[in-house]
């Protein structure tokens, strides 16, 4: 390869000799080459979000509303705001190329599908609400009254937003922390697990919910008892799946730490812990995943205050528009929250990538 | 160095069986002395108990009756004067090469300053290009020299080598044979090695133990005479493979 004469028409990655490629130009050359109709289908695909973005300004400007409809321009801002993003996207993918960085454009290329089904899917949404009224206004509004709702009340829906997640972090933190401990201790001391085993099977099964009833009667703050509730979920959810993970740590590996010289310290924080930590990640998701559900509910019945509580007192006052956009604040909230717990989690557990299980 | 030796007195070794009521005797009344400065080879067939005297000696488990003392002290668990390398790599998947080996260094709060140690092992068994891959990462023969030097970097007085180049090619294979006794001759410790390769066993043993099973015991302790590097094809090694051959009931079997 590397005694060939460079010629036109051949990647950075065939130019450069074998033992120095790096491991992009590797992946590089093991894929195909692409024929001239895969470039073109390429293209197209890369493209069409702008197209699909255009028909859904299209649709919005010019079939006639259902409806009346205050603040038209809002919706309009909106989605040429999103055609935009992609357009910069796809801009800034393009001179990434031209350097020959392909990964944006890769990334970028994986998505785009998704983009134009989310542009129809708009458009889509819109003709069955705002122009048809297929789907009954104003309980299920178009996006343009949900956004102009949640622009008139961004105030309220923040201190909400705030609220929530105050409490969601508050008593999951405490559960994940109260459970690595009590997860880990009992895992390793079989001591302590025919202790507080029984407490789990006993409280275990029990759904979250179930607390709520009782913690209004009992707590003499809601705050402190939606805590209660939230930290009860991830400690045990916490709790279980770190225990079985540290319980069946590998023989062979805690063997091997001995012989080196490892003391029992060690044993737990070297080997038990790092051994269990896919366990105990799978543990934290689904914390996370009860947490989400228990503030929710907590919210709706109890507290006064957050996004759950904000829904429902604009159910009551048939504020549809505000519940909606309160819905999708709550949407993106835990999206988030999930996609920062998995980049951890990808970050922590690395070398479990390649492993043959 | 002062000098190590252990004693196995008598020692025997049951298991208890999961599914039926019986046990398995790995090994019945085993007596032996090694000291520093030996090279014992262990060969046997399968099953004969060779590792269980390993585990036994790093303290692992504990005899059914019988005694092993070092230094006249029994042995009551494990410590790093004893460096086990076990036959199935047990390299920890969550740490890189590199930290891997440093492992028992770190156990010990002597990494620091002794980083460079660290490095030349990983000269040694010629991975420098690893020194950041998970264990995940690397084949099978990489591993196990992996796992060989992470015994080896506490210089324990204790060798226990349970089949360590099993997963090798012949030439890496005896590249390592060679690199193993550099690594004993320097500090003239004790090393024991399990190995199911005869040639090895004499090629690298200032002793070999020939075990049988059914009970486990060992059935001749054979010393050999030679001056280190040993020729394969000298006389004298043709004669104690012989001799071991018919320990293991091959006496019959041709020479290619
Ligand atoms: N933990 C254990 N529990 C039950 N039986 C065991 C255990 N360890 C070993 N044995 C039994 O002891 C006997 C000797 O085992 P050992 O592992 O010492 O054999 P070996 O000589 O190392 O064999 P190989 O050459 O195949 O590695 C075998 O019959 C085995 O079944
Ligand atoms: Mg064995």
């Amino acid at each position: 390869m590397s005694h060939q004469n460079p010629q036109q028409g051949q990647t950075a990655a065939e130019q450069t000799p074998l033992d120095k490629l790096t491991r992009r130009q590797l992946q590089e050359l093991e894929q195909k080459k692409m024929t001239p109709f895969q470039k073109f289908l390429e293209a197209v695909i890369m493209v069409l979000p702008l197209v699909c973005g255009l028909v859904s300004v299209l649709e919005y400007i010019l079939i006639p509303d259902n409806s009346t409809n205050r603040h038209p321009q809002t919706y309009l801002v909106f989605l040429i705001l999103l055609i935009c993003a992609y357009f910069l996207c796809l801009v800034y993918a393009g001179i990434r190329m031209a350097q020959k960085q392909k990964t944006f454009y890769e990334k970028l290329r994986y998505r785009a599908p998704l983009c134009s089904a989310l542009f129809l899917l708009l458009a889509y949404y819109d003709y069955l609400t705002l122009k048809t009224g297929i789907l009954t206004q104003p309980f299920v509004p178009c996006l343009n009254f949900v956004i102009n709702a949640f622009w008139q009340d961004r105030m309220m829906i923040l201190d909400c937003t705030l609220h929530t997640l105050k409490l969601l972090f508050l008593g999951y933190f405490a559960g994940v922390s109260l459970g690595l401990v009590t997860g880990i201790t009992c895992g390793y001391s079989p001591r302590c697990r025919y202790w507080i085993d029984p407490i789990i099977k006993f409280l275990g099964p029990i759904p979250t919910s179930t607390w709520i009833p009782i913690m209004m009667v009992v707590a003499t703050s809601l705050f402190g008892g939606a805590v209660f509730i939230i930290a009860l979920g991830s400690w045990f959810a916490v709790t279980v799946a770190s225990m079985t993970g540290i319980s069946n740590v590998d023989k062979d590996y805690l063997e091997a730490a001995r012989t080196l010289g490892a003391n029992s310290r060690q044993l737990v924080f070297r080997v038990a812990i790092p051994h269990a930590m896919p366990n105990i990640f799978s543990g934290l998701t689904q914390a996370m995943s009860s947490s989400c559900t228990a503030i929710m509910i907590a919210e709706m019945l109890g507290v006064k205050s957050g996004l759950g509580w904000y829904m429902n007192w604009s159910k009551s006052w048939a504020s549809y528009d505000s519940m909606f956009a309160a819905l999708f604040v709550i949407c993106i909230i835990f999206t988030v929250v999930t996609k920062s717990l998995e980049a951890v989690k990808r970050r922590v557990l690395r070398w479990q990538i390649g492993v043959k299980a | 160095m002062e000098k190590t030796v252990l004693k196995l007195d008598n020692v025997s070794k049951s298991f208890a069986k999961i599914e039926t009521d019986d046990v398995t005797h790995a090994l019945s009344s085993v007596t032996t002395t090694m000291e520093s400065g030996e090279f014992i080879s262990m060969v046997g067939p399968s099953g004969c108990g060779k590792s269980t005297i390993l585990r036994l000696v790093a303290g692992l488990i504990q005899p059914t009756t019988g005694s092993i003392t070092l230094n006249g002290k029994p042995i009551e668990g494990p410590g790093p004067d004893r460096g086990m390398m076990f036959q199935k790599a047990t390299l920890f998947p969550w740490l890189t090469v590199y930290d891997n080996i440093a492992f028992s260094l770190k156990m010990q709060g002597k990494l620091k300053g002794n980083e460079d140690r660290v490095e030349e092992m990983i000269k040694t068994i010629g991975l420098q290009d690893f020194r950041e891959d998970y264990p995940g990462q690397l084949s099978g023969g990489m591993a196990q020299r992996v796992a060989l030097v992470r015994s080896l970097i506490n210089e324990p007085p204790v060798l226990l080598l349970d089949e360590p180049l099993g997963a090798l090619d012949a030439f890496t294979r005896m590249n390592m044979q060679d690199e193993i006794l550099r690594i004993w001759q320097k500090k003239q410790q004790l090393a024991i090695m399990v190995t199911h390769d005869v040639d090895e066993a004499i090629y690298m043993g200032t002793r070999v133990l020939v075990m049988d099973s059914h009970p486990g015991r060992i059935v001749s302790d054979l010393k050999i005479e030679q001056p280190y590097p040993r020729d394969r094809s000298s006389q004298e090694f043709v004669e104690y493979r012989n001799e071991i051959l018919k320990q293991l009931h091959f006496a019959g079997t041709k020479e290619k």
